[in-house]
């Protein structure tokens, strides 16, 4: 095989020409996919670049194109015809490979800020997942056609994915703190799993926050590997696809914060974390326990590349959470007027049933009192 | 808040408006502190509409559910108007502004109240129709979607609050069943235009044919229900209907 390494340098390659001049922005990818065989890879970035790739027979760029808006996401169909790219104001986008030049066109648009899209595996389906709480199931032939809501999270949903062996199955996660699994065409959730009661005992705070930033998955033996933000750990949990679960295998306690995760297809887990001295870690099943490989030559190669490239990610070093600003925030004293609303007319009631049954009215007058007005 | 908004409640007297003043405008895209069920089944519609949730009903009986919706009920007037029309079906009405739901909540208490038996079958809630659909109405649930005089935020750089939008659609088309239908009344006719084009673009409406439209009784009654229609008449600005039906669901290929 072509030992080399394909390096591609965005800060090189065609800027937009915007008139205004306004909104430049950085060098930095923001979302990037392979095509389910590989053949083909897209990244966009903060410019707001599109620019896809062919890897076979080897690298090679075959357009740079331009989004709308900043995207956070995107996915390539399996008939490798087209990208779907996801932005910040809940739009998605196709861009055609077969015309590599070809401009995008709306496919669906949610309400919110689009954090993720996947597609079946069959291409039948394509599942968006929103700032709000939502993940919306579409038909991705006819996207205006809405065949199901995941409904249940209680915050943002940060990954969702397609269980590849399982295509009924949807895997989620959210920063309400659990991985949910459903069945995604139907919208019914099968399984809710509480990450602070699996990861909770080894956190530092007692309010601590599990959001999912990275999930890979392992179709041998249907692992599942996340990573959280924030929390420099990888957890690692197996599918039953039967009982329709997923099972806490393991933990992996890293010394710097992680960075990505990712299977190889026969088990291997890769580790990217903050730290020029080992970048990169590899971790290997055995017997069912997952343990640091360091002896692979694959491992020292890819190790070595990195740290001759380090500039191109000694940028991220120190970032802070991707997430914290996405919690949902309020703005307004609607909630407390109208708990005070209730509470009142609850008072009223009681008051008509104390007088009913002779008792003294006290307790309004005391409500009235102790309430400051609106 | 004021001692007579208690006593108005306390006896379930007529709400007046004057104790429910809001700004006019909410921006729906904002995050509101609103409470809504994480999903239509977590939702205590009992509570909503008691008379329809009776404690001795015989078991297996599918529980009643929300028939029509009424997006930005505003004051409430096409719901009570709803609820004399189809008093076996439910309806809710949603509105974004906290102060005006809690006055409609308060109107349909007192007619409850005036006319015991009657009025059961309609409640507000206050919530984000760009947001929360999906989360108060199963898919196909609803036969009914009105909206009756919606802001019209004339500003470009507003657009995207405007509640009828490519976006919003799909939701719509997702809520409503197919052979539902959608009635929208504005007076202000660039919005008329606007929604005559969003819906007919979509592949999922399509216009009611004229010669269905002369025997709906709706028709005739939904410019001169609510407030905002009243005042549109005072004001000499001729209200404008459209209907449009919920299409077929594409095939799945
Ligand atoms: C002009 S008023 C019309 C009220 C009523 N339909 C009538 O005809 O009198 C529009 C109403 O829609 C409400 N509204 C606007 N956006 C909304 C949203 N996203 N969800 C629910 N209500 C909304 C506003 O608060 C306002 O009360």
């Amino acid at each position: 095989s072509d030992e080399s390494l394909f390096v591609y340098d965005c800060s090189s390659a065609e800027k937009q020409q915007d008139g205004k001049g306004t909104d430049k922005g950085s060098d930095d990818i923001l979302a990037f996919a392979f095509s389910p065989s590989g053949g083909y890879f897209a990244l966009t970035d903060d410019s707001k670049r599109l620019i896809l790739f062919q890897t076979k027979p080897s690298w090679e760029c075959l357009s740079v194109r331009f989004v709308n808006r900043r995207c956070t996401s995107l996915v390539i169909t399996a008939a490798e015809d087209k990208i779907f790219v996801a932005d910040k104001s809940g739009d998605v986008y196709s861009y055609s490979i077969t015309e590599p030049k070809a401009d995008g066109k709306l496919e669906l648009g949610h309400v919110s800020l689009l954090m993720d899209v996947a597609l079946s595996a069959d291409d039948q389906y394509i599942l968006t997942a929103d700032r709000d709480e939502k993940i919306r199931v579409s038909l991705t032939k006819a996207p205006y056609s809405i065949v199901s809501y995941c409904m249940g999270h209680r915050e943002f949903v940060s990954k969702i994915l397609v269980i590849p062996n399982c295509p009924d199955l949807l895997l989620s996660a959210s920063g309400d703190s659990t991985l949910r699994l459903w069945q995604y065409k139907s919208g019914e959730e099968v399984h809710c799993c509480q990450l602070s009661t699996i990861c909770g005992p080894q956190a530092a705070k007692p309010d601590q926050k599990y959001t999912v930033s990275r999930i890979t998955y392992c179709c041998q033996g249907g692992y599942v590997a996340i990573l959280c933000d924030s929390i420099p750990t990888v957890y690692i949990f197996q599918l039953d696809a039967t009982a329709q679960q997923l099972l806490y295998k393991q933990q992996i306690s890293l010394k710097h914060k992680g960075w990505d995760i990712a299977f190889e297809e026969m088990g291997d887990l890769w580790i990217l974390q903050e730290d020029k001295e080992a970048p990169l870690l590899m971790y290997r099943a055995c017997d069912g326990q997952w343990k640091a490989v360091t002896d692979d030559k694959g491992l020292q190669k890819m190790s070595e590349y990195i740290q001759d490239n380090w500039t191109v990610f000694e940028g991220f070093v120190g970032a802070g959470s991707y997430y914290s600003h996405l919690y949902k925030a309020s703005f307004d004293n609607m909630d407390e007027y109208l708990q005070r609303k209730e509470k009142r007319l609850q008072q009223q009631k009681k008051k008509k049933q104390d007088l009913q049954h002779g008792s003294s009215g006290q307790a309004k007058k005391k409500m009235k009192t102790e309430e400051p007005s609106l | 808040m004021a001692a007579a908004e208690e006593k108005e409640e306390e006896a379930a007297l007529p709400p007046q408006k004057r104790f429910y003043r809001q700004r006019a405008h909410s921006n729906p895209l904002a995050d509101h502190t609103l409470c809504y069920p994480s999903r239509p089944q977590d939702m205590d519609w009992a509570s909503l509409f008691p008379s329809f949730f009776p404690p001795e009903a015989p078991p297996g009986t599918p529980p009643a559910r929300v028939e029509f919706a009424d997006v930005g009920c505003g004051y409430g007037g096409l719901l009570v108007a709803l609820s004399e029309l189809f008093p076996r079906s439910l309806a809710l009405g949603l509105e974004l502004r906290g102060k005006v739901a809690a006055f409609t909540r308060a109107r349909i208490r007192a007619l409850q109240a005036a006319q015991p038996g009657r009025f059961g079958n309609v409640a507000c809630v206050r919530g984000n129709a760009m947001k929360h659909l999906p989360h108060f109405f199963l898919r196909g649930q609803l036969s009914k979607l009105f909206f009756l005089f919606p802001d019209p935020h004339f500003k470009r750089t507003k657009h995207k609050w405007r509640i009828i939008s490519p976006a919003m659609l799909a939701e719509y088309g997702f809520v409503l069943r197919p052979g539902g239908l959608v009635y929208t009344v504005t007076d202000v006719p660039e919005l008329h235009q606007w929604m005559l084009q969003h819906f007919g673009e979509h592949p999922l409406f399509e216009p009611l044919p004229p010669g269905q439209l002369a025997a709906d009784p709706l028709l005739p009654l939904l410019p001169a229900v609510t407030e905002e229609g009243q005042r549109a008449r005072r004001a000499g600005r001729p209200p404008s209907t459209a209907v449009f039906r919920r299409r077929p669901d594409p095939p799945v290929l």
